[in-house]
C-alpha cells in the first residue's frame, strides 16, 4: 500500500507517494538519485547514510520514508551554495575536510561531515566529548580518526574567531 | 635543486568531489535495463551439491533466470586457477557461491534465492591450518596436483598444501648448536576481515556474444581485465574494465573477487547490465578475508646476544581456494624473521586449503604475521639473555652490507633502521616510567621493529601516458586505483615538478578505465608513488624531450643546445611557452610542424627473479622499507580493556612526496593495526560458519577507540632510482602494532601473549582464570 509524503529535501519541496516498508536511503538513493548518501551496512552500524532531519542526524537506513512526512531532510547534497553565475561554495566543515586530510576513500566522508554539521546546528561550540558523542557509531576504516577530529576542531575554532 | 611541488602537503586532489557527494562509486553507478543478482550460497563448509532446487524460485515475479555452476568449464586464477565462478558439483566453505538469481529488482532477486534449495551430501570439514595441512584432514581438492599454476609455486598434491614456500640461508643445525639460549614460541594470527566502509560491486554487460564491460570496485582492473579474458577465451581487447571512486581496498578488493562470478551470470543475458552489490554481511565471507597464520619460531641467541640461527614454520589458512593468498605464503617467508641479519635460518611457510572464506592481499599482507612472532621473540629473548630489548635489537639489525635472508646485500640507501629505532624510542620516553595512580590500571611501554618490501610479480609494471594541451595544461593518464591514499595527487605533484608546471596544471584521471588509461599491474603492495611514479617521471621528461625536439626546429639548433624552465623552451634569450608547442608548433606564416605532443613512461621493477628452487632464495624483493614503532598502553584490570595511549611510527621511506597523505597513511594504518590487535577476529561455529558478520559484532576501531596521541615520524634517505628519492610507504604503519602493544602489555602486566586479539575475554582469562602465559 503506497502512503501519501510531504517531505522537503536540501530546500525542494516534494510530494511522493512511497511504499509502507520502504526505507529513507532507499527514497533518497534510489528514487531521488542523491548518491551522495552512502550504503556502508543498511543496518545501523555505520553512519555513511546519515543525513539530517529536522536539525537532527538520522541514519536513513534503518528508518523509513513514511516516518518524514512534513520534515526537512539535509543530505550532503544540500551543504553546498551556488551562486547566481553557477559557483560552488562549500562549507566551512567541507573545507576543514579537505584541508586536514580527512578524507581518504571518502565514502565515510558524507556520514561524518553530516555528523558533524548536524552538531554544530544544536552547539555552535562544542568541546571534545560533544564531538566524540556526535561521531559515535560512525566508522571510517581509512583515516584512523585524528584528520577528523582536526577537521572539526578547526571549524569550531574558525567559527568561534569570525 | 629547490622542489617546488614534491614534498609539499598539497591537498587532495579528489577531495572537493568526495566532501559534495558528488564522486560516484560502484553503488551509484546506474543504467538502463538493469538485472540484479543475489548470490545462493553454501550453507555447508564442506559438501558435494546433490541436487539445486530451483523450481519454487523461478515462480517469484520477476526472476529472469537462475545460474548454476554445472555447465562451467573453466577454472579462474592468477597465480594458481583452482576456483570456479559458482561452486561446481562440490562445495568448499559456507558462503560459497552455488546460484546467481537474476531478477528485475534486487528485492524479487532476494526473495527468490531464500526459495532455491540446495541438498548437499556433507563431508568432514576443516578450519585449522595445521590440521588441514596433516595427515588425516579430508582433502579439500583433490584435483590439485592437475591445476596450472605459476612458475615460482610449489603446490603439494595429495595433501592440502597449495603452496609451499622454503627459505634456507647457512646452516640451522649449526647454528643452534652454537646458541646459549633457545627460545622457541607457538605464535597465531586469527582470520579477519578488512571491512572496508564501501562493499564490492560489479556491474558487467556482454555484447554480440564476445565484448565483455565490467564496471568493478576493484583495485586491479588490469588483472580483472587478463583473468576474464582467459576465463572467456576472448582478447585482452574486447574486455573492458572501468572502475568509479573506490571506498576502501586494503587488499580486499585485489585480485579477483566477485568479477568472475557477475561476468559469468551476465553471459546468459546479451546486451544487458547485471548488477552484484554485496551486502555488508556477504563481505565478511562472499568476498575475501586476511591473516590466518600459526607459526612457530625458534630463534638461537649466543651469550652476548648475536642472533645466530633461526628455524620458522608458518602455516597459513588459506581458505577454500588458494589463488588469492599464495602470495601472502611467500611474502610471510621473506620476512618471517623479521629485521634482522642471521647467518643460519630456516624457513617453511605453507599455504594450506581450508573450508573457511578465502585469504587474500590485506594491508601488509606477510609481514604482520611475521613481526607478530619476531618481535614478540626478540623482546622475550632480551629476558632471557637478561639484556635491553632495544640493544638486542639494535645488535642484530640488519645494516647496510649486512646480508639479508634472500642473499640480497643491505644498502645504505635501503633507509635508516638505526635511527628509526633509536627515534622511536626517543618519542615513546621508553625510559620514562609513570605508574598509574588508581592501582586498577597498569601502564606499560615497548617498542617493535619492522621492515617490509613490496611483494610483486616479476613483471609487474607500470605505464602512463601525459598529454599535452593548447593552453599549457597536462593530462595525466594512468591506471592506478586512487582508493583514499591520494595517489592521483601524489602522481601529479611528481609530474608537475618533473616538467616543472604548477600543480594545478596537472589533470589526473579519476577512476580507471582499460578502454582509455595505460596498463597498471594492480594498487597493491605500498608500490603505486615508487612504482607508477617512476614512469610519471619518465613520460614528463619524454613531454620535455618532445618540446626541444620541436623547438630546435624553430631556433634552428639541436635539442642538446636548449633548456626548460617556466613553462618554455629556452634556447639562449629567446624562448617558446609550453602551450605554444603542446599542438605542435605554427609558425607566423602559418605553417605547422610536429602535431600533438604526448609522453609516455614504462616502467618494471628492475632484476626481480623467480626464488631458486632450492633455497628459496633469489632477487625476490625490489626494495624495503625500515622502521620502528612503538606503543604506550594503559591496561584496565577490571575490565580487561586496553588502551593506548600514544602510538609512534617512525619510517624511513625516502623522499615523502605529500607530509599530510603520507602521514594519513600511517595513522590509519595505525589504527587498523590496533583493531586487529585488540578486538578483530572472525569467530567460526563448529559448523564453520562465520558467526559475526557484522560491525556489530565484528568490531572495528570507532572514533572513540583512536589513541590519544598518535607520532609519525618520516626519515628520508632517499632512494635512488625512486621518484625524486621516494621509496613505498603506505601499509608499514600495520606492520608492527601487534608486537609493540602486545610487548607494551607485557610490561605492565609481567605476562606473554602469543595469541590475537587481545581482547578483553582473553585478557580477563589470563589475569584471573588459567594464565595464558606458556
Ligand atoms: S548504511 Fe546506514 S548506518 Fe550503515
Ligand atoms: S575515508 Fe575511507 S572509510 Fe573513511
Amino acid at each position: 500500500m503506497s502512503i501519501p509524503l510531504h517531505i522537503r529535501i536540501n530546500e525542494n519541496s516534494y510530494n511522493l507517494q512511497v511504499e509502507e516498508d520502504e526505507t529513507l536511503i532507499s527514497l533518497l538513493r534510489d528514487r531521488l538519485h542523491l548518491t551522495g548518501v552512502k550504503e556502508g551496512c543498511g543496518n545501523g552500524e555505520c553512519g555513511a547514510c546519515a543525513v539530517i532531519a529536522d536539525g537532527q542526524p538520522v541514519r536513513s537506513c534503518i528508518i523509513l520514508a513514511a516516518e518524514m512526512e512534513g520534515k526537512s531532510i539535509t543530505t550532503i547534497e544540500g551543504l553546498t551554495e551556488t551562486d547566481e553565475n553557477g559557483n560552488v561554495s562549500l562549507s566551512p566543515i567541507q573545507k576543514s575536510f579537505i584541508e586536514e586530510g580527512a578524507v581518504q576513500c571518502g565514502f565515510c566522508t558524507p556520514g561524518f561531515i553530516i555528523a558533524a554539521e548536524a552538531l554544530f546546528m544544536r552547539n555552535s561550540d562544542p568541546g571534545d566529548e560533544a564531538v566524540k558523542e556526535a561521531l559515535s557509531g560512525h566508522l571510517c576504516r581509512c583515516t584512523g580518526y585524528k584528520s577528523i577530529f582536526k577537521a572539526i576542531d578547526k571549524t569550531v575554532k574558525n567559527r568561534y574567531k569570525t | 635543486m629547490e622542489l617546488k611541488t614534491v614534498g609539499k602537503s598539497i591537498t587532495k586532489f579528489d577531495a572537493f568531489e568526495k566532501v559534495t557527494g558528488e564522486a560516484v562509486y560502484i553503488a551509484d553507478v546506474e543504467f538502463p535495463n538493469v538485472l540484479h543478482i543475489k548470490v545462493v550460497r553454501s550453507s555447508v563448509a564442506h559438501g558435494r551439491i546433490k541436487t539445486v532446487f530451483t523450481e519454487d524460485a523461478y515462480k517469484t515475479e520477476g526472476v529472469r533466470g537462475i545460474i548454476t555452476g554445472e555447465k562451467i568449464d573453466f577454472l579462474a586464477g592468477i597465480c594458481i586457477y583452482d576456483q570456479p565462478p559458482l561452486a561446481k558439483d562440490r562445495v568448499r566453505y559456507i558462503g560459497e557461491p552455488v546460484a546467481a538469481v537474476v531478477a528485475d529488482t534486487i528485492a524479487a532477486a532476494e526473495k527468490a534465492a531464500r526459495l532455491v534449495r540446495v541438498d548437499y551430501e556433507e563431508l568432514p570439514h576443516v578450519e585449522d591450518p595445521v590440521d588441514a595441512a596433516g595427515e588425516k584432514a579430508p582433502l579439500i581438492h583433490e584435483e590439485l596436483g592437475s591445476y596450472f599454476h605459476l612458475p615460482g609455486f610449489n603446490p603439494e598434491p595429495g595433501t592440502n598444501i597449495f603452496h609451499h614456500y622454503h627459505l634456507e640461508k647457512g646452516d640451522t643445525e649449526k647454528g643452534f648448536k652454537n646458541s646459549d639460549v633457545i627460545i622457541e614460541r607457538t605464535y597465531t594470527f586469527p582470520h579477519i576481515a578488512h571491512a572496508q566502509i564501501e562493499p564490492h560491486g560489479a556491474i558487467a554487460k556482454w555484447s554480440k556474444g564476445k565484448e565483455l564491460h565490467i564496471y568493478s570496485s576493484t583495485q586491479g582492473p588490469f588483472i580483472v581485465r587478463g583473468a576474464l579474458s582467459r576465463m572467456f577465451n576472448i582478447p585482452n581487447n574486447l574486455v573492458r574494465v572501468t572502475v568509479p571512486y573506490l571506498g576502501g581496498g586494503f587488499g580486499g578488493k585485489s585480485d579477483l573477487t566477485i568479477e568472475p562470478l557477475t561476468a559469468y551470470a551476465a553471459k546468459f543475458f546479451p546486451g544487458r547490465w547485471l548488477r552484484l552489490i554485496l551486502t555488508r554481511e556477504e563481505m565478511f565471507f562472499g568476498s575475501l578475508i586476511g591473516r590466518g597464520t600459526h607459526s612457530h619460531i625458534k630463534m638461537g641467541f649466543t651469550r652476548n646476544g648475536k642472533l645466530v640461527a633461526a628455524d620458522v614454520k608458518v602455516h597459513l589458512a588459506g581458505g577454500a581456494y588458494g589463488d588469492y593468498s599464495i602470495n601472502i605464503v611467500t611474502g610471510t617467508g621473506h620476512n618471517a624473521t623479521g629485521p634482522y641479519e642471521i647467518e643460519n635460518v630456516n624457513i617453511d611457510s605453507f599455504g594450506v586449503y581450508t573450508n573457511t572464506p578465502l585469504v587474500g592481499a590485506c594491508r601488509g599482507y606477510g609481514h604482520p604475521e611475521a613481526h607478530w612472532m619476531t618481535e614478540r621473540t626478540m623482546d622475550i629473548a632480551a629476558r632471557e639473555l637478561k639484556t635491553d630489548p632495544v640493544k638486542l635489537r639494535l645488535k642484530n639489525i640488519l645494516k647496510p652490507g649486512s646480508e639479508n635472508n634472500l642473499g640480497q646485500i643491505i644498502r645504505k640507501s635501503n633507509g635508516d633502521l638505526e635511527g628509526a629505532i633509536r627515534r622511536a624510542v626517543k618519542e615513546i620516553q621508553l625510559d620514562k616510567r609513570e605508574e598509574p595512580d588508581n592501582p586498577r590500571f597498569a601502564a606499560g611501554k615497548s617498542i617493535a621493529a619492522l621492515m617490509k618490501s613490496p611483494v610483486m610479480s616479476t613483471n609487474a609494471g607500470s605505464s602512463v601516458i601525459i598529454r599535452a594541451n593548447r593552453d599549457g595544461t597536462f593530462h595525466l593518464l594512468a591506471s592506478h586505483v586512487d582508493m583514499g591514499q591520494g595517489s592521483v595527487t601524489a602522481l601529479s605533484q611528481i609530474a608537475a615538478e618533473t616538467l616543472g608546471v604548477p600543480v594545478e596544471k596537472i589533470h589526473h584521471n579519476r577512476g580507471v578505465d582499460t578502454e582509455f588509461t595505460p596498463y597498471e599491474w594492480q594498487t597493491v603492495a605500498s608500490s603505486t608513488t615508487w612504482k607508477a611514479g617512476s614512469a610519471v617521471k619518465k613520460a614528463a621528461i619524454s613531454v620535455l624531450e618532445r618540446f626541444k625536439a620541436i623547438a630546435s626546429e624553430v631556433f634552428k639548433t639541436t635539442p642538446d643546445k636548449l633548456t626548460a624552465s617556466n613553462e618554455r623552451i629556452w634556447y639562449g634569450r629567446n624562448s617558446i611557452s609550453f602551450a605554444d608547442l603542446a599542438e605542435g608548433y605554427v609558425f607566423p606564416d602559418g605553417h605547422a610542424i610536429a602535431g600533438p605532443v604526448i609522453g609516455t613512461g614504462s616502467i618494471v621493477p628492475q632484476g626481480l627473479t623467480y626464488p631458486d628452487r632450492k633455497t628459496g632464495r633469489g632477487e625476490l624483493a625490489a626494495e624495503w622499507t625500515f622502521g620502528c614503532q612503538a606503543a604506550e598502553i594503559e591496561l584496565d584490570k577490571k575490565t580487561g580493556r586496553i588502551r593506548v595511549k600514544k602510538f609512534v611510527t617512525v619510517l624511513d621511506a625516502g623522499k615523502i612526496i605529500n607530509p599530510v597523505m603520507a602521514r594519513g597513511q600511517v595513522e590509519g594504518a595505525v589504527v587498523q593495526g590496533i583493531g586487529a590487535a585488540l578486538n578483530e577476529t572472525l569467530i567460526y561455529s563448529d559448523k564453520g560458519r562465520v558467526r559475526n558478520s557484522n560491525l556489530t559484532d565484528y568490531k572495528i576501531p570507532t572514533p572513540e577507540d583512536t589513541p590519544d596521541e598518535i607520532v609519525t615520524v618520516f626519515l628520508e634517505t632517499p632512494q635512488p632510482g625512486g621518484p625524486f628519492g621516494a621509496r613505498p610507504l603506505a601499509e608499514h604503519g600495520i606492520v608492527s602494532v601487534a608486537p609493540a602493544i602486545a610487548n607494551a602489555l607485557r610490561d605492565a602486566t609481567g605476562m606473554d601473549f602469543y595469541d590475537l586479539p587481545l581482547n578483553q575475554d582473553r585478557i580477563l582469562k589470563a589475569l584471573y582464570g588459567k594464565g595464558e602465559e606458556k
